[in-house]
């Protein structure tokens, strides 16, 4: 019976460390895949804000050195990301392409204005930025015009800026959902070692060397669960990847090392956090309290 | 500790949060004196049993344990004080995943010993007292109930405590094995150290005549008679 007794209480104290593991694990999962889906939406918010075209038409008649001189220093403007020089001929090419016949035979001569493709970098992707770089190139006499899609941009401002906001309310609820969830499951496991603390104190052992185990465990099972969901977290991405190939143009690897990290410091601090915060509850109650 | 005493209370108010449990205690307890403390369960022995081991502070009147002022006890002095006590208690028994000799080390680590030498020897000593050097190996689910308790006898032993506290050490063991118990406990106060048992086997009390204590009407009474 007392065998019994031992080997049930051994096994019981394993069963609360493994599902103590598994929910930080899953916990953390949560936490990691919303980390995953920020990661994400922030390249594909870059990808498309880095995705808008400012046309600079250039005046008939300039001469492609000059056009040329003139991309030259639109490309060494900071809020530029890229450029591209499209002649009046590479145009022409383009249009015919698109309509499917060739409209400089119909016309009888090539309408189109040379132009530079300017593509911003994603934080200069706004509306006020845009404008005053407008401003500035239109003092250039090269420069016939700039067209941008105004809306467009203003769209995709505005419903980043939503999506955000969903995002970072999502991310603030299930953190405190993390947080309550790891916490409790870690004040169960302790409360079930209370007789344990109680007898270490009474044998004279210091505060300090009683939380020591503790806080070793809690932190290594947060770093466990933070490995756990790592591998979830991959298994994931590699599944997803496998459905949504496209996702691979917002893969960025260091972004999701980050992500990684950040999960196992997550898992490290709350288990810890929670460990020292739960002992120290049981070291400071009294006697009659633990039956309580 | 003052001369001789190795417990020494002069008109504490014992209370348990905020109730008066024993009021105007007196208690001297010398150096290898062996006493049973009696009372009905709420008559107020456990509460001072935790005087003595620091759970409970001194709000009025003047104590000493093991030359730790009670009055004057901070927080961090109580586990220094309970090396100086050997506390034997019902409830808070062996660590059931590690061997007889695992508990003992445990308990030295705890309070500081480092040199593994000594503690070998020292678990030596103390299982030696207690008659279970043997048993050294064993887990404590292969020991009897009396074998269980002289280990957290052999626990209390292992600072060399001036007093022994035993809060019904007998409370779950047959009457042989408690009469086994309490020779075991007059035994080593013979040997110097005090030994405080709380009891309500009268039995034992009748088998081993001895200095007599009672809780009873919230007051201490000395040299009681069952």
């Amino acid at each position: 019976m007392e065998e019994f007794e031992a080997s049930a209480s051994s096994k019981k104290t394993k069963t609360i460390y493994i599902s103590n593991v598994i929910s930080i694990s899953l916990v953390l999962l949560m936490v990691g895949l919303l980390g995953l889906i920020l990661v994400h939406a922030k390249n594909l918010s870059n990808y498309v804000k880095e995705n808008i075209v400012l046309n600079i038409i250039v005046n008939d008649g300039a001469k492609e050195v000059d056009i040329i001189a003139l991309q030259k220093q639109i490309d060494a403007n900071p809020s530029v990301l890229k450029t591209q020089y499209v002649s009046k001929e590479l145009a022409a090419r383009n249009l015919t392409k698109d309509l499917g016949e060739d409209f400089v035979e119909f016309l009888g001569y090539n309408p189109l204005l040379s132009s530079i493709d300017v593509y911003m970098k994603a934080e200069y992707a706004n509306n006020a930025s845009i404008e005053s770089f407008s401003r500035q190139l239109q003092r250039n006499p090269l420069v016939k015009e700039v067209t941008y899609q105004k809306s467009l941009i203003d769209m995709v401002n505005q419903n980043i800026r939503i999506i955000g906001l969903i995002i970072l309310v999502f991310a603030t609820i299930l953190t405190v959902i993390a947080i309550a969830l790891i916490n409790n499951t870690i004040r169960l496991a302790i409360y079930s070692q209370r007789f344990l603390i109680k007898s270490m104190q009474f044998v004279g052992a210091t505060k300090s060397f009683i939380r020591r185990p503790f806080l070793t465990s809690g932190v290594l099972h947060g770093l466990i669960g933070g490995l756990i969901a790592i591998i979830l977290l991959l298994v994931t991405l590699y599944f997803a990847q496998q459905q949504v190939p496209e996702m691979v143009i917002l893969r960025n690897w260091t972004e999701f090392i980050i992500v990684f990290v950040a999960v196992i410091i997550i898992g490290i601090l709350i288990s810890g956090l929670s460990t020292y915060f739960a002992v120290r509850k049981y070291l400071r109650l009294k006697i009659y309290d633990l039956y309580r | 500790m003052i001369g001789n005493s190795v417990i020494k209370l002069q008109n504490i108010d014992v209370y348990q949060q905020k109730h008066l449990v024993l009021a105007n205690v007196n208690l001297q307890i010398d150096k290898g004196e062996f006493v049973f403390l009696i009372g009905q369960t709420g008559s107020g022995k456990s509460s001072l049993l935790k005087i003595i081991y620091g759970e409970l502070h001194i709000v009025n009147g003047e104590g000493n344990a093991a030359g730790y002022d009670l009055k004057k006890l901070l927080e961090k002095d109580v586990p220094f004080l309970r090396r100086k006590l050997g506390i034997v208690f019902q409830d808070f028994q062996l660590l059931t995943d590690r061997t007889v000799e695992q508990n003992l080390e445990f308990v030295m680590k705890a309070t500081g010993w480092k040199d593994k030498t000594l503690i070998a020897e020292r678990t030596r000593d103390v299982l030696e007292k207690v008659g279970l050097r043997s048993k050294i190996k064993k887990m404590p689910h292969e020991l009897s109930g009396g074998e269980q308790q002289r280990v957290v006898i052999a626990r209390a032993l292992i600072n060399d405590p001036e007093i022994i506290l035993a809060d019904e050490p007998t409370g779950n063991l047959d009457p042989d094995t408690s009469e086994e118990i309490v020779m075991l406990l007059r035994q080593i106060s013979q040997s110097g150290t005090a030994v405080l048992m709380a009891t309500h086997d009268y039995h034992i009390i009748r088998t081993f005549p001895s200095r007599i204590i009672k809780c009873e009407g919230g007051a201490v009474h000395e040299d009681a008679k069952i």
